[in-house]
């Protein structure tokens, strides 16, 4: 057990050098853009006014008030306590809302959008990269061409193309909106309906790539098992094929877990594409105002949330792993 | 795989779903009976529905803000949105005049135009059934100066107090100059017509519950908020925002509409981008459409879809506002009058019209460039045949060509480039990136350069760089900045004054921060008098005669040039469900302005619409 504690404790090292490297990058980088945010904000509040020198007055009240005329070492430190209290401070962009609150509100729509399509992405991938090359033949001959076609569109691309076929041409699903224009959130079937029928674009257009990359993955980690000298051997022995493939899609699936992990650790990020294309509300578009807007802190807070889960993700595995398989942990503690 | 694993993973989907569909409802602000109500679903009948105004979610309803991004609801400006807070009066951008709206009859001047008294209307009510009387009026400029939210930072200059005489009687007076004239009457009378009347007891709640402090004061979201216009809050979640018409909105009154406006609810989708907005509109989900539809004319000529203009061909809309190029005046050769008048000259605007606004504006042959917009009331502020022999109309290749050679700019080392005093004249031209009316512009502007031996080449940096640069006057702008494109005012009260301030006048040569104009740093002493006395002209002969010397200076010196007109709001209709929109020939008295039936006089929009299926 000493061996696996010193990998724990070496793995959390690197954890929070990692951490801490990437809360000071989450910090500086935004601030090193060009270009004033506060000018921005200045000219949004003073459309049309004719005091010169109330712009003026204007303008040094949003620098006060958010820091921005501060050395970057202060406003470090002010961020720094901010995120220790839970809390990230005013949104330049969505003043007087707390980046919290922002985030909070859009949050919701992504991880309902994206975590069933990265999970039924996954799953319904797994399953016919296994099935392909467990049965070969035609069946492997249509799917890996068409898995490789599929996972190499461009996000946007896919989106664009769900929108002009089942959108606009067949009119099959509605194209943008979380729900439908006339409809006012309530527990009614009516409502219901109008959410699953919007969410079908944006969610098909997550999953049908994510669908190609697993499917290749799993295929060829199959193809790798199925070959493998203790398959051949409990085929000798007569075990049923049944038996055999639950063996051999447990041991090809490890890898693919591990992908899963990072998928979901990466999810917060947002489905900027699906979000934009269809309209749908989401962190990812949240994400994008902040970045044209200069908003500092919610462009910090939202990468440090994707890189908490991120390096988690990877944590959590990197510490599975030496747990469940014994050679890992051996060489790493070497 | 096990039924099982299909069966939960199934389950899973569907609950996220629906959980989905639920989040919303933590900034939702109904009741179960209010959802009841409406049935879960807004009756198409009785909903107007707008694209274009409102981008991200809501952030507040307070109107000491600046920052609810509120589209529907706050907008205190030139043609202020009154859907639910009023103003004392309504602007008129077709016409230029102002209406009552919270005041009873218009407002009189003293005789040294340094006093505006006006009655408010007895009939006004707030949305709590109590009167609004001329305290609120006083109390809401004290809060705005005591707090320094933008409407009294923005006129504390001008305006000295605003007072109750009696119960309805407001006194507003002049912030004045040394001689006891007014430092600037015009923006005296816009303030009633483009700042919202508060209500004193709301207001006395407010400050009491932010501790008194300005910041916490305005970054209140004013959920509770207290207002006389006739719609206000419904619902507003991430993806719309929903107004109801109050029922008892005391504008019903005879002396002011007489009658409720027709559409129960306003209702705002947000979506994500113009395409989305322009899908919607197509598809009757829209009917009042506030963004820029490129080749409107496209969805009734060749769709046959029922949308309309508030003018039937090009341009389509009534211009507002003067896109225009600034030219830096401290880059080699552009302190030269002929050079900058060459490539004024030799400009194509009649494609810039065509390419960037797909004919959206109006050509310099229509309307013949001066400092005015193309509205009836602002061209009949200048002497045309005074000027005429100034207004080019663009393309003049030739013509720029002689300016420069007569001016002995020539290309003395036979490149193809003209020299002045031996060093060839390159000029970038920029906007920012993105910007794609603005982008086509810039290039038609470069390609003029190649005709007349001048090198133009564009450059598009990010506009979050590209402001911090242009609006920094306190130091010569850097190199990449000779030609750039920034806008300039619509039409309000205090137009066209206001925006030839901005274009022309020195005084904000030398700011930090300067969101007014003139960036390109031109100074004309006659030209900043005559800004400096219109405001206390009174007399329309003296005015006109100010007015068209400026035009005059303008075009003579050409620090600047109007690229294209561009209406103050886009308004496209849909008449799927509602019909009876503003329209030129729609004959209405005064003409209602196609500023989407919410800002200004065009609120009265509203009250003329009618069903097409009723």
């Amino acid at each position: 057990l000493k061996g696996y504690w010193q990998y724990f404790l070496k793995k959390l090292a690197w954890f929070l050098v990692t951490l801490i490297a990437a809360f000071v990058l989450n910090f500086i980088l935004p601030r090193l853009m060009p270009g004033d945010p506060v000018a921005v904000i200045t000219q949004r509040v003073t459309q049309g006014m004719q005091s010169a020198t109330g712009i003026q007055r204007i303008y040094e009240e949003y620098s006060n008030l958010f820091g921005t005329n501060r050395p970057m070492i202060e406003q470090f430190f002010l961020y720094v306590r901010n995120v220790f209290q839970g809390e990230f401070g005013f949104s330049f962009s969505f003043y007087p809302r707390q980046v919290a609150d922002v985030i909070k509100s859009s949050i919701g729509w992504t991880i309902a959008l994206q975590f069933p399509a990265i999970i039924v992405g996954w799953l319904i991938g797994n399953t016919l990269g296994a099935l392909a090359a467990y049965l070969k033949g035609g069946f492997d001959k249509v799917i890996m061409p068409v898995s490789i076609f599929v996972s190499n569109f461009p996000a946007f691309g896919m989106a664009v193309i769900l929108l002009v076929i089942f959108g606009i041409t067949l009119k099959w699903f509605p194209i943008s909106g979380g729900y439908g224009f006339d409809l006012i959130p309530s527990m009614s079937w009516k409502f219901i309906w109008s959410v699953i029928v919007h969410y079908q674009l944006p969610f098909w257009s997550i999953v049908l790539i994510a669908i190609g990359g697993q499917a290749i993955g799993m295929r060829s980690m199959s193809i790798y098992e199925l070959n493998a000298d203790y398959v051949k051997y409990s085929r000798f022995l007569g075990i049923k094929d049944r038996k055999i493939i639950g063996y051999v899609f447990r041991n090809a699936m490890l890898p693919q877990v591990t992908g899963l992990a990072l998928s979901i650790g990466t999810m917060v990020g947002g489905a900027l594409v699906a979000e934009i294309i269809f309209s749908y509300p989401g962190l990812g578009n949240t994400i994008l105002k902040g970045v044209m807007g200069q908003d500092y802190p919610l462009i910090s807070a939202t990468t440090l949330i994707v890189t908490l889960m991120v390096l988690s993700a990877n944590f959590i595995i990197e510490i599975i792993y030496g747990l469940i398989d014994p050679r890992i942990k051996a060489t790493q503690a070497d | 795989m096990s039924k099982k694993i299909v069966l939960v993973v199934g389950i899973f989907v569907i609950a996220t779903m629906i959980l989905s569909s639920c989040a919303p409802k933590a900034v939702a602000t109904l009741t179960p009976d209010e959802i009841a109500a409406v049935a879960a679903a807004l009756p198409r009948n009785e909903t107007l529905y707008f694209n274009g105004q409102q981008w991200g979610a809501v952030v507040g309803w307070n109107p000491y803000s600046s920052n609810n991004n509120n589209a529907l609801v706050v907008a205190q400006q030139d043609s202020a949105r009154v859907t639910v807070f009023e103003t004392p009066y309504i602007y008129n951008m077709l016409d230029g005049q102002v209406y009552p709206l919270l005041a009873d009859g218009p407002y009189t001047w003293n005789a040294d135009m340094t006093e505006i008294t006006f009655k408010i209307n007895p009939a006004a009510k707030w949305s709590d059934g109590t009167a609004v009387t001329a305290d609120d009026v006083a109390y809401t400029w004290d809060t705005n100066v005591k707090y320094e939210t933008s409407a009294g930072t923005g006129n504390v200059d001008y305006i000295d107090s605003i007072t109750a005489v009696d119960k309805h009687t407001v006194s507003v007076k002049a912030k004045l100059n040394e001689d006891g004239t007014a430092v600037n009457p015009l923006l005296v009378s816009a303030y009633i017509s483009s700042n919202y009347v508060i209500q004193k007891a709301w207001t006395q709640k407010l400050e009491e519950r932010s501790g008194y402090d300005a910041t916490a004061l305005k970054a209140d979201t004013a959920e509770d908020f207290v207002a006389s216009g006739p719609y206000t809050k419904f619902y507003v979640d991430e993806t719309k925002v929903v107004l109801i018409r109050d029922d008892n909105y005391w504008g019903q009154d005879a002396s002011l509409w007489g009658k409720l406006p027709v559409p129960k609810y306003l209702a705002h989708n947000i979506f994500a981008d113009n395409d989305a907005g322009f899908a919607a509109l197509k598809a009757g989900e829209v009917d009042v459409s506030q963004q820029f539809n490129a080749n409107i004319q496209t969805l009734w000529l060749d769709d046959g879809l029922p949308i309309s203009t508030y003018l039937p061909d090009a341009p389509y809309g009534i211009g507002a506002s003067l896109p225009t190029a600034f030219y830096n005046l401290n880059s080699y050769g552009l302190d030269q009058l002929a050079v900058r008048k060459a490539i004024a000259y030799a400009v194509d605007y009649d494609t810039i019209i065509a390419n960037a606004m797909t004919n959206q504006s109006a050509t310099f042959t229509q309307v013949p460039r001066s400092l005015m917009n193309p509205t009836p009331g602002e061209q009949a502020l200048y002497d045309h045949a005074a000027v005429a022999s100034l207004q080019w109309a663009g393309s003049d290749v030739a013509g720029a060509n002689a300016i420069l050679d007569d001016a002995g700019i020539v290309d003395t080392d036979g490149d193809g480039w003209r020299e002045l005093d031996g060093v060839k004249l390159s000029y970038v031209a920029t906007c920012p990136n993105g910007w794609s009316d603005w982008q086509a512009a810039m290039e038609i502007v470069a390609a003029a350069g190649a005709g007349i031996g001048i090198e133009i080449t564009t450059n598009y940096p990010e506009w979050d760089v590209y402001q911090t640069v242009v609006t920094k006057s306190d130091s010569p702008l850097p190199a990449g900045y000779d030609i750039f494109m920034m806008w300039s005012d619509g039409a309000g009260p205090t137009q066209p004054w206001g925006r030839i301030r901005h274009l022309i006048s020195s005084e904000f040569v030398g700011m930090a921060s300067n969101w007014n104009g003139n960036w390109g740093g031109y100074a004309n002493p006659d030209a900043d008098a005559l800004i400096q006395a219109i405001p206390g002209m009174s007399d329309p002969v003296e005015l006109k005669a100010a007015y068209t010397e400026l035009v005059r200076i303008y075009l003579t010196d050409i620090p600047s040039f109007t690229l294209m007109y561009r209406p103050q709001s886009f308004h496209a209709v849909n008449e799927s469900v509602w019909t009876n929109f503003p329209r030129s020939d729609d004959g209405t008295n005064p003409p209602v302005p196609p500023l989407d039936l919410t800002d200004g006089y065009s609120i009265a929009g509203l009250y003329n619409l009618e069903l097409v299926n009723p």
